[in-house]
């Protein structure tokens, strides 16, 4: 995938305050919890992490053919994501370079060209401006008026990523470990590729969006937050009612701010991750066996999807891929769909889609209560606000390739986080 | 793998003249059953509410209108009548914190359409617009709104919901924690 330089967009925010001092308000230890609830560090976090690092759009698969396009939000950047007519992936900002208005309010569609619906002015899917109504008054250089790209966009696995920074590093640079992560999302499908059409749903959250990497990597809550799901489901998660000694399952923390939670550790049978016994999807391990071989497809059989948050705004949320949006600080919406694997039988991406309903969006048996958790913190962290504790496992976590692991219910995973955002947002990275 | 359990739609196009009308005292008992299924379902009173429903009941929330195969996309919900009594069950650890406190709640019901279909089983389309006040955290005013659609079936001549699909008119965007029994 080709790093597009030209019509380089980089947003600039001439009165921005950046008396922010973040070294005094991230502690290795502790964080103060007004990051969540201050303006001036939501601000600063679009422009330092959405419009100067590496963020992620959607997927290959999502816009097939000529013409598709889905349209999203980079922090609070409207943009397009189309394939032209030649094949290739572009992104625009959703932005009409005559008067700004949005060219699509559509989530996704198809189109030959790319019509701005206040004053008509239209552009090709190569984003150039080839016509607007009554030429004869425009006497500008229409080519300084094409749709503004990011300076750069590439892709991982099938994941397209943007960086408005044209001095940025590569998105392997970025990805770090984390590639190891899209491939082991990758290798559970019997041709490699994974698709993304199952449909997206949202979830809104009265809460900052950083309290969703938050939740989606603790693995200290789920004994309490999701006490009433052990409840009344067997499932995978039994393995919470252990002791703390007991408990097999890790954080991680990959560095470059990408963190995960690993299960697998618990793992010995075939899909413990999918809840359903072998013989029951004998036809996708037919399909598997028949790309792999038998002994690498049992072990990914058994390992199953990551739990991994791949910073900023992707989680791989095992099977489910999601997107954290912040839309102001006290507001954010997850996004998530199933994660269906192309050339498994359709049965099997069936189980994947009632499992992603269970697990996430806004009546999932687990997401659902970790919101209202969320918007309680969210609620708590305003006033005279205070201060969050991390320190967990600082004693006990050790080296893991060039990160650090540690027990299930340490904090490992959030430090890796909020070292990497501080550095970041003070602009050592 | 659970079939699909989706009742064939009567477009709501078709009028009463070409399908007959159900007697106005059958009408009256219906309204009358929609009307307590919502009181149980507005005091999170699960237990009593899943008495309504049949075995085999199903229960949708889909993404828009719903105009797709259920097991081929996802749902914010789907569950087939197993699932749904986990649900319950989940609901009645009196844990599941996105319910505790339980939300007040107040539905609306309107535009009450029934018709009936050749296997003797009733087709029923409503409106809704749904009050909760949120206590559980932002303490806010939040209103649902959308179109319910039911079978309806007798049970030993009792009235049993086996099928409910509830179109919320803003599905397709953000939706906060929906925990309880829309």
């Amino acid at each position: 995938m080709s790093s597009l330089v030209d019509a380089a967009h980089v947003a600039v925010h001439p009165e921005l305050d950046t008396s922010m001092d973040y070294n005094s308000l991230i502690k290795r230890d502790r964080v103060h919890a007004s990051l969540y609830t201050n303006p001036h560090v939501f601000e600063d976090e679009m422009q330092k992490i959405f419009y100067q690092g590496w963020v992620f759009v959607g997927h290959e698969s999502e816009i097939p053919n000529a013409g598709d396009y889905i349209c999203r939000m980079i922090g609070s950047e409207p943009i397009i994501m189309l394939r032209t007519k030649a094949g290739d992936i572009r992104v625009y900002s959703n932005r009409c370079t005559h008067r700004g208005n949005l060219i699509f309010n559509q989530e996704k569609g198809n189109a030959k060209v790319l019509t701005c619906n206040y004053h008509g002015w239209a552009f090709s899917l190569e984003g150039a401006l080839i016509g607007m109504p009554y030429p004869k008054g425009f006497t500008k250089d229409r080519a300084d008026f094409g749709l503004r790209s990011p300076a750069n966009i590439d892709s991982y696995g099938g994941f397209v990523f943007v960086n408005f920074n044209p001095q940025g590093k590569l998105l392997k640079e970025h990805l770090g470990p984390a590639m190891n992560l899209i491939d082991r999302v990758n290798g559970l499908s019997p041709t490699g590729k994974i698709n993304l059409n199952g449909g997206w749903v949202k979830q809104q959250f009265a809460s900052n969006w950083k309290m969703l990497p938050e939740n989606d990597t603790d693995g200290y809550h789920a004994n309490f937050v999701h006490s009433s799901f052990l409840k009344a489901f067997r499932s995978q998660y039994d393995a919470l009612k252990q002791s703390e000694e007991d408990r097999k399952s890790r954080v991680i923390d990959f560095g470059n701010g990408h963190i995960a939670i690993e299960p697998s550790f618990i793992y010995t049978q075939p899909f413990e991750w999918l809840g359903v016994e072998e013989e029951r999807v004998s036809d996708y391990v037919a399909l598997m066996n028949h790309a792999y071989g038998q002994e690498e497809t049992r072990r990914r059989v058994i390992e199953g999807p990551p739990h991994a948050y791949i910073f900023p705004n992707l989680f791989l949320g095992e099977m489910n891929i999601a997107i954290f949006m912040p839309i102001a600080p006290g507001n954010s919406v997850q996004w998530h769909t199933p994660l269906l694997l192309e050339g498994a039988p359709a049965s099997f991406n069936t189980r994947v889609i009632r499992q992603s309903e269970g697990a996430m969006g806004p009546s999932a048996f687990l997401l659902a209560d970790d919101a209202v958790i969320a918007e309680r913190t969210h609620i708590a962290a305003g006033g005279l606000s205070g201060w969050l504790e991390l320190a967990r496992g600082l004693d006990r976590e050790s080296p893991y390739g060039t990160g650090l692991i540690s027990h299930i219910s340490d904090e490992t995973s959030n430090r890796g986080f909020w070292q990497h955002y501080r550095a970041v947002m003070t602009g050592e990275n | 793998m659970q079939k699909n359990m989706i009742p064939e739609a009567i477009a709501p196009a078709d009028t009463a003249q070409d399908i007959g009308l159900v007697t106005e005292q059958e009408r009256s008992e219906i309204v009358q059953f929609l009307y307590l299924e919502a009181r149980l379902a507005d005091e999170s009173r699960y237990e009593e509410w899943e008495t309504l429903l049949t075995d085999d009941m199903v229960y949708w929330i889909p993404l828009g209108n719903g105009d797709y195969d259920p097991q081929h996309r996802v749902s914010i919900t789907y569950d087939n009548r197993r699932r749904l009594k986990n649900r319950i069950k989940q609901l009645m650890t009196g844990e599941r914190y996105a319910q505790v406190p339980v939300s007040p709640m107040r539905r609306l019901l309107s535009n009450i359409e029934i018709y009936p279909n050749s296997d003797e089983t009733r087709q029923v389309y409503c409106n809704f617009v749904l009050h909760e006040y949120r206590l559980q955290s932002t303490n806010e005013l939040c209103t649902w709104a959308g179109q319910m659609q039911y079978k309806l079936q007798r049970v030993e001549g009792k009235l049993k919901i086996s099928y409910k699909k509830v179109t919320l008119i803003n599905s397709t965007g953000p939706v906060p924690s929906l925990a309880f029994i829309l």
